[in-house]
């Protein structure tokens, strides 16, 4: 059990486990996205090298939600 | 649909659809129409076509070479999808290519009911489905077509095969009706109502061009019903029966009400030849597969686009060198091709 005190005490803890969960969560959610691109443009570049970029292109677009996380976190981490 | 619903045909769908990126574009038949046959055997020779020609080119020459080769291709292009796709994608693929299976099963009992050469009934195997090339060049090697029937004991296709009494379109007739209703089976156990709907419209086509070819030739209803496969989309048993019963004139207005109308209406009339409306029967085949493939882009039916696609491509091929090997007119030519 966590001694509600303690909480109360220093609420930086709280604010530490939401910036791990803003990026753990976006980088989920990116790599849920990224399953069927990444597979999608493996597919295409077997056939066609020239695929390559295209292919790493739109496989890290869903990337930008992990950015997105990363800055929250960071406001959370500094602002608060 | 479940988050990895979609990933699980994402690979396979993105490789289909860049190989169909690789089909001869539609705008070179016309072109090949103005070629000689060794023209377009080089074009050929240097398209995706190439390794084939190279490999066959010690053994074929001239138009034989072609036709091996376009054989071979689509067969180990065939191949490559079953190799390159996992678990339902594969056992679909797997299952729908089994129609080559029955393709080289009548081709060889066909070959031999005729006393056609082994090097003439090798021509025309495509070995894409689960039957290997090497066991079939053995079987076709056997005399008799009921020893080419017991060579064929061992696979899934004997209980079509086994009640041959000398006539062939009976065996045809089952293997047909045998290979739809496991198909059928098949695809109903793994729940994909896409595969399910594509297949039921091409046994609709199917259906059509029989009820076409045997009205034409004057056939009786019962004749015509046992030539019909059920588990058509539109043309359902009742369906069936009906348009069986009717003549020729009749049945063609009858088929007014059906979506497949659209296709064929303007060529309705001329019954003279059935080429025209058995390519148009194809193309609608062809672009309704490609339609639905956009619809559903996550899904079996881009695979099916391709396969259909492929085989379009090598029929029209053919087509062009066999016309043009045996000098026909280019209108001919073009009316078998589907465009």
């Amino acid at each position: 059990m966590v001694d509600p005190s303690a909480l109360a005490a220093d609420p930086k803890g709280l604010i530490a486990v939401g910036a791990g969960l803003a990026v753990g969560l976006a980088g989920i959610g990116a790599g849920l996205g990224e399953q069927a691109i990444g597979a999608a443009a493996v597919g295409a570049m077997a056939e066609d090298e020239k695929f390559f970029g295209k292919g790493l292109l739109m496989t890290v677009i869903p990337e930008s939600i992990v950015i997105f996380g990363l800055v929250v976190a960071l406001i959370l981490l500094f602002v608060f | 649909m479940g988050v990895s619903d979609g990933a699980k045909y994402a690979y396979i769908v993105a490789r289909v659809r860049a190989m169909k990126g690789k089909l001869i574009p539609r705008e070179m038949y016309p072109k090949f129409l103005n070629m000689e046959i060794p023209e377009i055997t080089r074009f050929i020779g240097e398209s995706e076509y190439k390794k084939d020609v190279d490999e066959l080119g010690k053994k074929y020459t001239g138009t034989d070479l072609f036709e091996h080769a376009l054989n071979q291709n689509l067969a180990l292009t065939y191949r490559k999808l079953i190799e390159v796709s996992q678990n339902e994608a594969n056992f679909l693929i797997t299952e729908y290519l089994r129609s080559w299976d029955i393709w080289n099963i009548k081709t060889i009992i066909r070959g031999k009911f005729s006393g056609a050469s082994e090097e003439e009934i090798l021509e025309s195997v495509v070995s894409a489905g689960q039957l290997r090339y090497r066991d079939m060049t053995e079987i076709i090697k056997i005399g008799t077509v009921e020893g080419v029937i017991a060579a064929f004991a061992k696979t899934p296709y004997y209980p079509a095969l086994e009640g041959y009494k000398g006539v062939l379109a009976d065996i045809e007739n089952n293997l047909d009706k045998l290979y739809y209703s496991n198909l059928i089976k098949a695809v109903a156990a793994t729940g994909n109502k896409l595969f399910l709907k594509f297949l039921r419209t091409e046994i609709d086509l199917k259906n059509i061009k029989v009820f076409f070819r045997m009205k034409r030739a004057g056939m009786e209803r019962d004749d015509i019903m046992k030539m019909l496969i059920p588990g058509g989309m539109e043309l359902k048993d009742a369906d069936l029966a009906r348009l069986a019963a009717m003549p020729l004139s009749e049945f063609v207005r009858a088929l007014e009400e059906y979506s497949y109308w659209k296709a064929i209406s303007d060529v309705s009339g001329e019954l003279s030849s059935l080429i025209n409306i058995e390519t148009r029967l194809e193309k609608y085949g062809l672009v309704y597969a490609s339609q639905i493939s956009y619809y559903y882009p996550l899904s079996i039916l881009p695979v099916l686009d391709y396969i259909l696609s492929k085989k379009i491509e090598v029929d029209n091929l053919r087509i062009i060198v066999r016309g043009k090997e045996t000098a026909l007119p280019e209108d001919i030519i073009k009316a078998h091709m589907v465009m």
